[in-house]
């Protein structure tokens, strides 16, 4: 860790508890370093807020928008949990610094990024599919926007599905029937047989295809992120990771009551 | 993706694992960083219900980075098996990349020290959570 003398100081700000340090969603550029107290990074998704971390003196935070080059907004929000001071980083110049970094050590920052991005999706589904089980399992406790926001619809369609990461020329797809389907997941029924094809294990990711209703195509890749056996069945609980924007809005259209 | 150039002038040596072996093991010390020549790999945690795939890395990326950009701990956050057939893997030159590492700013060092503890916690949250949903 870098000591106070070796950091660029540009400023001290002073946050009281539960105050904001920054949004998701917002524009910046600032590098912040928590000199005393701590903070509680965390996204929010379909009003969720979704914890990512709990950090204390010495802590970093904000440094996603520096190795995304300042191009894009702040993936995630961070709030005082208890009186804090915090020094702020302009990073013009470790931006000029970073650019004659060696290569292979910021490929290796650009796929440890990329890997934090997907992760935090991936916990973002988990966390919606949570508080759906939730909402379903205590439907007099949840208020009516909740169980609209958590919609899942019922059907019986039929799919096919395949292990994303599989050698090439040897994969294989297998059948089954989708009995829910959400914006965030799905919830697939298939033959135990199948396991006999590829692997069935948590978190494996599939890609999953399939017909809707109205005679559109739709196909998404998903994490199994449940796995329920009852004798000859496999029931597969899935979580999107990636549903491409077109997909998306037929999905939502396929969802309307 | 095809494995980049700058990871290919860094190979030290190569070791090629059959489907399911373990290439490293969550707990363990060291901190080599590894690069996926061909094939794939799954990355696990161990849960209070068992293993979890937490990820699946194919031909070009990288892992063990962690334990390498933490420094001082240099334990393995996840196991890596190899997955789906036969899997070759690259070792990066680990005392080239110390050595680029340590020409980098104290502050640079630190941001990506910052990232890889958020991809640790990230992933760990992600466990509980899973686990929690089953």
């Amino acid at each position: 860790m870098a000591t106070d003398k070796e950091l660029p100081k540009v400023y001290h700000l002073h946050y009281k508890k539960g105050e904001q340090v920054f949004k998701q969603n917002d524009f910046g550029i600032s590098i912040y370093k928590i000199l005393r107290g701590d903070v509680e990074v965390f996204r929010e998704c379909e009003g969720i807020e979704i914890p990512i971390a709990n950090l204390g003196a010495g802590s970093i935070i904000g440094e996603m928008i520096f190795f995304l080059k300042s191009t894009e907004i702040r993936s995630a929000s961070a709030r005082a949990t208890e009186d804090s001071e915090i020094e702020v980083w302009h990073p013009m110049e470790l931006l000029k610094e970073y650019e004659k970094a060696s290569p292979v050590l910021k490929l290796i920052a650009k796929q440890e990024m990329d890997r934090l991005i997907r992760m935090n999706k991936f916990m973002d589904n988990l966390v919606i599919e949570k508080q759906m089980a939730n909402t379903e399992s205590s439907p007099k406790k949840a208020p009516w926007k909740d169980k609209r926001r958590f919609y899942r619809k019922e059907t019986a369609l039929p799919c096919t599905y395949e292990l994303v990461a599989s050698p090439k020329g040897v994969r294989k797809n297998a059948k089954g029937l989708i009995k829910n389907m959400s914006m965030t997941g799905l919830l697939l029924d298939v033959f135990s047989k199948n396991e006999t094809l590829f692997p069935h294990h948590m978190g494996e990711v599939v890609s999953i295809e399939m017909v809707l209703p109205n005679g559109k195509g739709f196909r998404a890749q998903g994490r199994i992120v449940r796995i329920k056996r009852n004798d000859y069945i496999l029931s597969l609980g899935i979580t999107f990771s990636d549903v491409p924007d077109g997909e998306r809005e037929a999905l939502g259209f396929f969802l309307l009551p | 993706m095809p494995v980049n150039i700058s990871l290919l002038e860094c190979l030290a040596s190569e070791f090629t694992y059959q489907d399911g072996a373990v290439i490293i093991e969550e707990g363990s010390k060291g901190d080599w960083i590894y690069v996926i020549l061909e094939g794939f790999a799954k990355v696990k945690k161990r849960t209070r219900k068992g293993m979890v795939i937490i990820d699946t890395l194919q031909e070009g990326e990288v892992f063990g980075e962690i334990a390498f950009l933490e420094g001082e701990s240099g334990s393995r956050s996840a196991t890596v098996v190899a997955a789906e057939g036969t899997v070759r893997v690259g070792i990066l030159d680990k005392d080239l990349l110390a050595g680029r590492h340590s020409e980098m700013s104290p502050i640079l060092r630190a941001l990506m020290k910052s990232l890889a503890i958020k991809l640790r916690e990230t992933t760990s949250r992600i466990c509980s959570t899973l686990v929690s949903l089953d």
